[in-house]
């Protein structure tokens, strides 16, 4: 195991960059450090692709990419789902131009190659022209090549350019859990992807998204301009007896006290995943839609409903690549670009069997928190960027993350436990992050 | 589309447009109680994040306000806590094409093409799109039922931006 990497004209000490409880500025800032988590992390680990309900019929197929390479992900006609480099197997063309769609086969636009959807080549135009050759219809590289691992967790598909590493279910552990209490929150268990997506352009490094989403100690901060002025306006407006409409209601939460944001609590697990909340978070306290918790109580019973309530999840972190929030049905996915360059897409969740105004709560989350234009993401983006040309000063090397550090609780099973205000989250991404670089994305030890 | 083929549609014409350039030239000038007072008391904002959205409710809008939302970003414009808006954004709307949809008793639906360039700092952000007014002819002026801003690329990858296209 090599602590320095040869890149050409330095080396660069990974050991020394992430320690146990600071990181040095240029895991955000250097473009080889990035080429190289494109390589030992994004491209080795499991990665989210796509949700099953985007490719719900065969034929349907969605374009995305895993770190820097495109695929796609299919619905053959056998039923089964597929997850394929989106490149012709003649010259290299991306077989599809759009983002999804539904089609009989995909058929280049070059010279006219056909495959099925699960990459399996259909024809080549006069392909007797390839007798006797090295290469024909026969070379299993004539076909669409598929991702090395592909798998699907209730729904939740995940692709790893690796051979080997461990499978999705063990490398998931304490965070398949949120998995699950987000799809049990459906009458109907099964979730659907619904109602468009925001593709958010961020000034920075990726690292600062997918940090802040369990740093408890900024939205009192970041986020008080939006949340104390919702509380105010709403109480001018509608008086303090009324009760609040939902967008004030998700508005509010974000200035609760520091108290309230311990309280809520940081898990950690292998990998670098981890969730804020479980018993409670910013997202308990919405009002109860009655016809929605009837819908729960004739699917489940009311004792497993009161079972699937009590888990009140705030982000959960599936590191490096997505995030979900299961108590609003919202999700976003992280595109790293360059070192300073990051594409957030959200999207969010009809809970099968529920009423509308479930989704509608859930969209209007979105539109709130995660939009471009609206009232919390800007302000986010705003503190990544600012850290993003911060480190680029030479006041310091080091970004602290020693908050409460040797004061976690260790709950057995790789479970780590720390109030809401601690820094846990962030060394734990890092401890995943350094075995990552280090041992070439094969294993977390 | 309703064309003006005499003086009376050439002047109703020239009131909506210049209606539509002061209700752009209030945002540029930052007069936001004059801008709010535009519109109706359930007048809404929208900006929808797919081309041909059919609806602010089960499908994400980069920003879908009503009144009382409308007031809080507002409100937030003033507040020297909201980061994203420092420096606070100097804007240029350009209005150009345009044309009333339609035209019946007082309901007045106008579309146009706008362009909007967005300052804060380094180098201007550009938003392009259609708007469309939903507008109500009340004793000679105008109130905004529903100001509707479908950029070309509402759909595709968007840079932060706190104000109003
Ligand atoms: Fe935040």
């Amino acid at each position: 195991m090599a602590t320095l990497i040869d890149s050409g004209h330095r080396s660069i000490d990974i050991d020394h960059l992430a320690q146990s409880d600071k990181v040095h500025r240029s895991v955000y800032t250097s473009p080889e450090i990035f080429e190289l988590e494109m390589e030992r992390i994004w491209e080795k680990t499991w990665v989210f692709v796509g949700h099953e309900s985007q490719v719900r019929e065969p034929g349907q197929y969605y374009a995305t990419r895993i770190g820097r390479q495109p695929v796609l992900l299919t619905r053959h006609t056998d039923g089964e789902i597929y997850v394929l480099f989106n490149r012709c197997a003649h010259k290299g063309a991306q077989l599809v131009g759009d983002c999804s769609g539904k089609v009989k086969e995909l058929r280049c636009c070059y010279h006219g190659w056909r495959f099925n959807l699960d990459g399996s080549l259909l024809s080549i135009p006069l392909e007797g022209g390839y007798d006797g050759t090295d290469f024909g219809k026969d070379d299993p590289q004539a076909n669409m090549q598929r991702a090395p691992r592909f798998d699907s967790y209730r729904g939740f598909v995940f692709a790893s350019l690796a051979e080997d590493g461990p499978d999705l279910k063990t490398w998931l552990g304490g965070v398949a859990s949120s998995i699950d209490n987000m799809v049990d929150r459906a009458p109907e268990g099964d979730l659907e992807i619904t109602g468009g997506v925001f593709r958010y352009e961020h000034d920075c490094n990726w690292k600062f998204f997918i940090e802040n989403l369990n740093d408890l100690m900024h939205p009192m901060v970041t986020h008080q301009s939006s949340s104390l002025t919702a509380r105010a306006v709403a109480k001018k407006a509608l008086g303090a007896d009324t009760p609040a409409p939902a967008a004030i209601e998700i508005l509010a939460p974000f200035t609760e006290s520091y108290s309230f944001f311990d309280n809520m609590g940081l898990h950690a697990f292998d990998y670098g995943h981890g969730y804020s909340g479980g018993k409670t978070s910013i997202h308990a306290n919405y009002s109860d839609v009655p016809e929605y918790n009837e819908a729960m109580e004739s699917a489940y019973g009311k004792e497993r409903v009161d079972e699937i309530f009590a888990v009140n999840r705030h982000n959960t972190v599936f590191y490096p690549s997505a995030t979900i929030k299961g108590a609003i049905q919202t999700m976003r996915i992280v595109r790293p670009i360059a070192a300073d360059k990051t594409i957030i897409e959200s999207w969010t969740f009809r809970l099968k069997g529920a009423p509308d105004e479930l989704l509608r709560r859930s969209i209007l989350y979105c539109n709130l928190i995660n939009s471009s234009a609206n009232l919390v993401g800007p302000d986010d983006q705003e503190a990544y960027r600012r850290q993003q040309i911060g480190l680029e000063s030479q006041g310091s090397d080091w970004v602290a993350m020693h908050r409460d550090a040797g004061r976690d609780e260790d709950l057995g099973d790789g479970h780590i436990y720390a109030k809401g205000s601690s820094d846990l989250a962030f060394r734990n991404q890092y401890r995943a992050w350094k075995a990552y670089m280090m041992n070439g994305g094969q294993s977390d030890d | 589309m309703i064309e003006a083929t005499d003086i009376e549609g050439l002047l109703f014409h020239h009131r909506v447009s210049q209606f539509l350039f002061s209700e752009a030239r209030m945002l540029d000038d930052r007069e936001w109680d004059k801008w709010a007072a535009l519109f109706t008391e359930e007048g809404t904002y929208w900006a929808p994040a797919s081309y041909e959205q059919p609806d602010p409710i089960e499908h994400v809008s980069l920003i879908y306000e009503d009144q009382l939302l409308r007031k809080v970003r507002l409100a937030r414009f003033s507040n020297p806590n909201a980061f994203s808006l420092q420096p606070f954004p100097r804007t240029c709307h350009f209005i150009s094409n345009i044309m009333i949809d339609s035209h019946e008793g007082a309901a007045v639906t106008v579309s146009s093409c706008f362009q909007m360039t967005e300052y804060r700092r380094d180098k201007p952000n550009q938003f392009n799109g259609r708007y469309v007014h939903d507008l109500v002819d009340m004793d000679g002026s105008f109130k905004i039922n529903q100001k509707k801003a479908i950029l070309v690329n509402c759909d595709g990858t968007q840079p932060s931006s706190s104000i109003y296209f």
